[in-house]
């Protein structure tokens, strides 16, 4: 009949209809066929070569309920007759199924989800794994699901009694994963690539993605800076390898240039981190901080609508670490301080101390300016799919109020998403639209310094009088923090991104795909301001100018690719996966800012004396930048028998950002995979143990994260910066360059291994890494002499070493289900090239380093050595020079014994960087209760704090002591954790606190429960009868507990940003710490 | 898809920028703007016997007290600051010939200015530190890493070898428009020459130099302002004493020093900085005699009575009557328990943050201050009245100092600061050099204080380990068993064998291994 073509195909658990569209392609043949009929077929297994249309058709209908008829070049299919079928049954015959089903122990298998095929009759196992269905045709299949399970499909075939055994999911093998520009089975992953998926961050009151991804994955460092609502956070991959921004690349879907905190977490299919250069050179010169994938959730095919609700309410309390000891107390220590200094006047007289003592305390002006404060997560999304095409719609809400006092202040982030698919013969598009308002309301001041203000006042005053006036003091001469915040102003942030891609796929054959991808992403971000005017009493003002500021920025970053993918099996066994595309990745921006001072007090409007800030004011091209990457980027890969793997990736990358002649840079990378357990000689151990797969990969990444034409010398204007006869003139700035700047290169060689035991029911795997990165772009270190400083140079090298681990168990008992996850990671760098050779910028008291032969920014400070207990001491020891110190002062160790404490007796310290960072989790459920504990925490970290929370009455500006500074030196006290206590200005003061010791430096490892859930899901069969097939609800609760070598901060917070600057010791400024205590709802209609 | 040779929008190259004299000008405004730090024309005076900081601004207490080393954040920033202002200079002077169709009288005097820009930033970093790195040039990043320090002596001929060439270029003071006040004039090039100078101590050089301003208008025209009062207020900006000046612009460019200077009744918010009972020692009484001198008629309970009128004007002292920009006046209460008022803000507490010394400042303090005490005032670094008395200091030295540069200079000032007394004013022949040394010195330090100048002073005079050794006091509101009452601020410590000169900045040493270092800080 026909056409005589020859079919090649290797399917596997495929649809039979996803073969009908196989054939279609690779022949004439077209597919006449009712839907209805497909869902009663099962799975079709089939590897044919060069094979008639005839004996391809014969060997997917085998064992169908269907049967088929070809007409000229047309296949008809149809039902087969009656009497082929199973001769117990009759034709459309309800039938009342009962069953069991077991795990693969044997035991009982409760809240199996058990669903008639194609329809939407569905019910759950109950505790004993039992479960009874009506059915109305004896001929569908049964579908059962549970978490953690394969999926298991019967077709009854007329029985009415079945017996199921489950097998756990052979995830860690089968499980696909997300890697650049592509997926791959987790078999055959050969990269250093972790893959979190939602479960892991579900139902934690995450306020954005960088916070939901702590402690998931080993070696992801998430650093808090700071508990404020919108507040930063550091995400960092593997540790420190350059010395600017080390922050990863993150793309979205697909594109690059997406913003991970304005997602909404509940949207979130996957994340895949790429660690080594093996996964990430095909993100080249962007991939030397390794590489966050995301992906958002989509439809599946015939799936019915499904509606998604989950909701979190709860509550954010503020957690102080250190308090203040009473006022009475303080003001003896004061006097103690006064007196030590050789002063003879005392700074509170006996009465004052009586009637402090008499008075009682009054609230610290922290706990006044603080509150609980509400936090809520709402989350709806549809989902579904028709046979061509899925769609995913979510909205999200996240709103977390500040826990300042005054008018309301906080986050408010509204998401929505859609996500698409459809399919049109050989051609497929997606669709991928996301729009995210984030509104954030704040007060018109600084929260460190709202915060420090707060803290720094001793228990004796108030905040205000009974005449409701605002009061300053001694302390806070000029504004106090109450008043700021009640009737202050505010800022108001206004942000609004779109993100969104098209991509159009064509598979032209079965090997060879076409891919086109346009996406992009969008910002429009603004703020306003305004300062209101506060009168304090009896003096000091704030916000007497009516600033009213305006800022808005729009930045678009847009990405276009072409994409070729040819996949092949040759000989049955040699799988090929060819991948080519050709990129260009551009960013714009421009904003204005506009600043108005001595505005009308109640509008904030231009009156008579207004004027316009010019230093503060920008059109739009004084702040407008742009940037161009144009990409070759590819992949091949090619493994035998799914036992050896060998990939190459690589990346040719040409950026805007480097003149012509160094703009082009080619980064490259190899890995190979071993599955040693796939070899015959292994199978006794395959069988009796589990797998094993090794993994090696070498590459070469490379950063350009510099600014935009520093390769140029530039010239600008600037005004107003001086005058003449009272008139404004403006000046000039410049730039100088470096213009052979070029290629941050990171040379990573990483291996790893993957076990699975038991079954998979234990998976673990290790990797060691070793990555030097050269030509670093960081600014030099600039004489004085030059006369101004530079921009990025290649000034640099840095090795970093690591290694982590992860591991997973799952135990499934006959009344608990049991879930245990580990990871840990380390890392260690060291620079091994700075030009200049040392560089020691201050970081207020300490020094840090920047030097060949130690890890980057390590502290440097002298070396305590105890105390000069007496006045022999003092005079045989060494001392700083002009310094007359006391007994109870800090001795330091002279290191090059000269008998003078200088800068020759400079000791390098540890790095504020995390190290041995962790995360583990327990999950175990019973009947339908189940209990998630989640810890996360940092092994070891040198940590700065300093100024108030370390030097009792900090430079005059503090006036309170707190709790655990009363250790400090006596003659009775001789081993005391500090100094003793000396005013300001005194020889003591200055040798204890203001020479930058290890005084400063504390132990930054901590435990914490970050998170405990406690959830109940109800019976399927109460909760259909309520019109939903999955009801949990649960209690959360964040930072409920902290284990720390220092009690008194919270020990999270870092000194290092994402660029990792460091910003200095954490000095009592920071936004106190949420404890969240909360309701979670999650349904399923 | 993007192109990938991009150009920023609001950025010449260095191609493209020098295409107009406006250009030119626009990088020598650059140059003048960093002609001075108002921070350390104020704080430096805590450096010196004058005042005391409590919060140790720009370094003034570390250094007064002794206590700092190599490492402090004030000689980086004393060192850098002027190099920077070099740099502007520098890149003016290498590439103002590059622009088209300038006029050439224009272009000579825009160099000039420059140049003593340059000078002025290379006497400071003399002055400080001694031998520094010297260059006439924009120097690369690879010479600044191994350029050596030049001799102190090199430096100074460079400097007085620019300020001479540069004079000729320059207008003089009458000769300039309305618009372009505040330029370098002749007058403010040799002024400075005359400092220079006179930190040399060549004195006849310093009495030639002066000549050119004294009795002399070929370099333009100068005379003491009729107030001393008013030579700090804002309606008398650019009077006839003022030779070179900071500019601000009220409003718009503003300092606010104040803020942290003023009696906190008047609007500030603490003190960091406070006149010395020292300083307040050296202002006479109005018969001309000091407070410690038999006849004097000092009355220690009452101590502010019959003193040198330039002391209100300089110092705020309690019981002050202090003028509020409205016109009304208000009494300052300082002593403590003195202050009918509840809120008692200006008295004076121990440990508070509060005046440390009893005293606050008055010299420039501006009515006209927007809020937080911003002022536009103009910062005058040389004024006619240093003339004189550079000139007075140096004739003396020479052993010239007769009735008439007496009168033109001594008591020239203070029939000016008001003073009508004969023993304030007239010449006596019976003093010796000897007195006529430390009155002279004395006339100085009270007509500039709080101008910044009384560190370099106690200097060049080398007085330093003697002004700048044990207590520093404030007024009588302390213990009475201590020093006789007076308030004791802080103590202080001068090493005369290494303290004379700044060590250079221990960074600039680490990464630039040719950089030597001075006497008794290694």
């Amino acid at each position: 009949t026909g056409y005589a073509q020859k079919i090649s195909l290797t399917e596997r658990n495929v649809t039979i209809e996803q073969v009908f569209k196989e054939i279609k392609k690779q022949s004439q043949y077209d597919f006449f066929y009712d839907l209805e009929m497909l869902q009663e077929t099962k799975p079709v297994n089939i590897s044919v070569k060069n094979a008639s249309i005839e004996n391809v058709l014969e060997k997917c209908f085998e064992g169908q309920p269907i049967t088929y008829v070809i007409e000229q070049n047309t296949i008809v299919v149809k039902r087969k007759p009656k009497g082929a079928q199973s001769l117990t049954s009759a034709a459309i015959i309800p039938v009342n199924v009962s069953g069991r089903v077991v795990d693969e122990k044997g035991a009982g298998l409760p809240g199996v989800s058990v669903r008639v095929k194609g329809t939407s009759a569905a019910t759950s196992t109950d505790i004993e794994g039992r479960f009874r269905i009506n059915v109305q045709d004896a001929n569908a299949s049964l579908v059962f699901t549970f978490i953690g399970y394969g999926t298991k499909e019967i077709p009854l075939r007329g029985q009415s009694s079945l017996s199921v055994q489950m097998q756990p999911e052979q995830k860690a093998l089968e499980e696909v994963v997300v890697v650049g520009y592509g997926t791959q089975r987790r078999s055959s992953v050969v990269g250093a690539v972790d893959q979190v998926t939602s479960a892991a961050i579900e139902g934690r009151p995450s306020v954005n993605t960088t916070q939901a991804l702590q402690g998931v994955s080993p070696n992801l460092v998430v650093q808090q800076r700071n508990s404020e609502p919108g507040a930063g956070m550091n995400l960092n991959v593997r540790g420190i390898s350059t010395m600017g921004n080390n922050s990863p690349l993150v793309v979205i879907d697909g594109i690059v240039g997406g913003d991970i905190n304005l997602l909404n977490p509940q949207d979130i299919e996957t994340v895949s981190v790429l660690k080594d250069a093996g996964s990430a050179a095909i993100y080249g010169s962007r991939a030397s901080n390794g590489v966050v994938l995301v992906t958002t959730k989509k439809g599946k095919k015939n799936m019915k609508p499904t509606v998604n609700y989950n909701g979190l309410a709860g509550v954010n309390d503020p957690k102080m670490f250190f308090k203040p000891v009473s006022a009475y107390e303080n003001a003896i220590l004061r006097n103690e301080s006064r007196a030590n200094s050789g002063l003879g006047s005392v700074v509170y007289t006996p009465e004052q101390i009586r009637t402090f003592k008499e008075q009682g305390d009054n609230e610290w002006f922290v706990d006044a300016i603080t509150q609980s404060a509400w936090q809520q997560n709402h989350n709806l999304s549809v989902t579904g799919g028709s046979e061509t095409s899925t769609y995913m719609v979510s909205v999200g809400y996240t709103d977390q109020a500040s826990n300042f006092v005054g008018p309301s202040k906080g986050l408010r982030r509204y998401n929505y998403r859609m996500n698409l698919t459809h399919e049109y013969g050989r051609l497929k598009f997606t669709s991928v639209l996301a729009y995210t308002k984030s509104d954030i309301r704040d007060h018109a001041s600084s929260t460190g310094t709202l915060m420090v203000d707060a803290a720094r006042v001793p228990l004796n005053y108030r905040l205000k009088d009974d005449e409701g006036r605002y009061l300053t003091n001694d302390v806070l001469q000029e504004f106090n923090p109450l008043g700021v915040l009640e009737k202050g102003g505010f800022r108001k942030y206004d942000n609004d991104n779109i993100f969104g891609s098209l991509t159009a796929e064509l598979k032209l054959t079965s090997f060879l795909k076409l891919k086109g991808v346009f996406g992009g992403s969008q910002y429009s971000n603004s703020q306003f301001e305004r300062v209101m005017k506060v009168n304090y009493f009896p003096a000091g003002v704030s916000g007497a100018d009516y600033n009213v500021n305006d800022e808005s920025r729009k930045l678009r970053d847009l990405n276009t690719q072409f994409l070729a993918q040819f996949t092949k099996t040759f000989n049955k066994s040699h799988d090929v996966d060819v991948l080519v595309g050709v990129s260009n990745e551009n960013h714009e921006e421009r904003g204005i800012k506009l600043q108005r001072r001595n505005t009308d007090p109640e509008l904030g409007t231009p009156v008579t004396e207004t004027i316009i800030n010019e230093a503060e004011t920008k059109n739009s091209n004084q702040g407008s930048g742009q940037n161009s990457l144009n990409s070759l980027f590819g992949r091949a890969s090619y493994s035998f028998d799914n036992k050896y793997y060998a990939e190459f990736n690589f990346r040719y990358d040409g950026s805007s950002k480097f003149r012509k002649g160094y703009r082009w840079g080619f980064f490259p990378a190899g890995s190979v995979g071993y599955r040693l357990t796939e070899e015959n000689f292994m199978q006794n151990y395959r069988d009796k143990v589990g797998d094993l797969k090794l993994r090696a990969s070498y590459g070469i990444v490379g950063n350009q994260n510099v600014g935009n034409f520093q390769y140029q010398t530039t010239f600008f204007t600037f005004g107003p910066a001086y005058g003449f006869n009272n008139e404004e003139v403006s000046a000039t700035g410049f730039n100088f360059a470096n213009p052979d700047l070029r290629w941050e290169r990171a040379a990573t060689f990483n291996i790893g291994a993957d076990f699975s035991f038991f079954k998979n029911a234990l998976t673990y795997s290790f990797d060691y890494f070793n990555k030097i990165t050269k030509d670093i772009l960081v600014k030099p270190q600039v004489p004085g002499v030059f006369g101004t400083t530079l921009p990025d140079f290649n000034a640099g090298k840095v090795r970093n070493q690591g290694w982590e681990m992860a591991l997973s168990y799952r135990h499934a008992g006959r009344v608990l289900r049991h879930t245990v996850s580990l990871n840990v990671g380390d890392t260690k760098n060291k620079v091994l090239y700075f030009e200049g050779t040392e560089n020691l910028p201050r970081v207020d008291e300490l020094r840090y380093l920047q030097m060949t032969g130690f890890p980057y920014r390590s502290y440097v400070g002298y070396k305590r050595d105890g105390y000069f207990q007496n006045i022999d001491e003092v005079s045989a020891g060494a001392k700083p020079s002009g310094l007359l110190v006391q007994p109870g002062d800090n001795r330091y160790v002279d290191a090059n014994g000269d008998g003078v404490i200088d800068d020759d007796d400079l000791f390098v310290f540890g790095n504020p960087f995390p190290r041995l960072t962790f995360g583990t989790s327990y999950n175990v459920g019973f009947k339908g209760f189940d209990l998630n504990v989640f810890f996360q925490g940092v092994g070891k970290r040198t940590m700065m704090l300093r100024g108030e929370l370390v030097e009792p009455f900090h430079v005059n500006y503090g006036r309170t002591m707190y709790e655990h500074q009363l250790d400090y030196w006596t003659p009775q006290n001789p081993d005391a954790r500090y100094p003793r206590l000396a005013d300001d200005g005194s020889a003591s003061n200055t040798n204890n606190f203001k020479r930058g010791s290890d005084l400063y430096l504390y132990s930054g490892a901590y435990l914490r429960l970050k998170n405990v859930q406690v959830g109940y899901t109800l019976p399927q069969a109460v909760s259909k009868k309520l019109g939903m097939q999955k009801l949990r609800a649960y209690l959360s609760g964040q930072n409920l507990f902290t284990w720390s070598a220092v009690k008194f901060v919270d020990p999270e917070l870092t000194e290092f940003d994402s660029s990792l600057k460091n910003s200095g010791g954490n000095s009592g400024r920071a936004y106190p710490t949420l404890v969240y205590y909360g309701f979670g709802l999650d349904v399923t209609f | 898809c993007k192109d990938l040779e991009l150009a920023p929008e609001d950025q010449f190259t260095d191609l493209t920028y020098w295409n107009s004299p406006a250009k030119a000008q626009s990088m020598l405004n650059t140059a003048y703007s960093q002609i001075y730090s108002t921070d350390h024309f104020f704080y430096d005076e805590a450096m010196s016997d004058n005042a005391y900081s409590r919060t140790d601004a720009s370094g003034s207490n570390s250094i007064a007290t002794g206590a700092y080393d190599a490492s402090l954040a004030r000689l980086k920033d004393e060192w850098t600051d002027h190099y920077r202002g070099i740099k502007s200079c520098n890149l003016l002077l290498s590439n103002i010939d590059r622009v088209p169709d300038m006029d050439e009288a224009l272009k000579t005097r825009m160099k000039a200015e420059a140049r003593v820009l340059r000078a002025f930033q290379y006497f400071q970093l003399m002055t400080w530190f001694g031998d520094v790195p010297l260059f006439e040039k924009d120097i690369t990043i690879e010479e600044s890493r191994s350029i050596q320090r030049s001799p102190r002596a090199e430096v100074l001929a460079f400097i007085l070898k620019e300020l001479d060439e540069s004079v000729s270029g320059l207008p003089t003071n009458t000769a300039l428009s309305e618009a372009e006040r505040g330029r370098i004039t002749k007058g403010a090039a040799i002024a400075l020459k005359a400092r220079v100078l006179l930190y040399e101590s060549r004195w006849a050089d310093v009495v030639s130099t002066c000549e050119l301003l004294i009795n002399n208008t070929n370099n333009g025209s100068y005379s003491l302002f009729p107030s001393y009062e008013g030579l700090f207020l804002p309606q008398n900006e650019y009077n006839s004493e003022v030779i070179l000046d900071v500019q601000f612009v009220p409003l718009t460019r503003t300092w606010g020093t104040f803020f942290d200077l003023a009696p906190i009744s008047a609007g500030a918010r603490l003190n960091a900085m406070a006149p010395t009972q020292e300083l307040v020692n050296s202002y006479r009484m109005l018969n001309g005699k000091l407070p410690g001198e038999s006849g004097s008629g000092y009355v220690e309970s009452n101590p502010y009575n019959n003193r040198d009128p330039r002391l209100t004007y300089t110092v705020v002292y309690h019981g002050y009557t202090w003028k509020k920009p409205n016109g009304s006046t208000q009494t300052i209460y300082i002593k403590p328990g003195s202050d009918p008022n509840a809120a008692k803000l200006d008295e004076y507490a121990p440990g508070s943050s509060k005046t440390a010394t009893g005293y606050y400042l008055r010299k420039y303090f501006d009515p006209t201050h927007t809020t937080s005490l911003g002022s536009g005032l103009n910062l005058i670094l040389i004024r006619y009245a240093d003339v004189l008395l550079m000139y007075a200091e140096a004739k003396n030295e020479l052993a010239k100092l007769d009735e008439a540069t007496w009168n033109q200079t001594i008591k020239a000032l203070r029939s000016r600061a008001g003073f009508t007394d004969a023993g304030a004013l007239n010449y006596n022949s019976s003093w010796s050099q000897g007195d006529l040394k430390e009155i002279i010195r004395n006339e100085r330090r009270v007509e500039l204080a709080m101008e910044g100048l009384r560190i370099f002073d106690i200097r060049r005079w080398k007085i330093a380990e003697t002004v700048l050794n044990g207590w520093v006091h404030g007024a009588q509101f302390g213990p009475a068993n201590e020093d006789g009452g007076y308030i004791r601020a802080g103590q202080r410590s001068f090493d005369k064998n290494k303290h004379y000169l700044w060590p250079v900045p221990r960074e600039e040493r680490s990464i630039n291994p040719n950089l030597s270092q001075n006497p008794g800080w290694n």
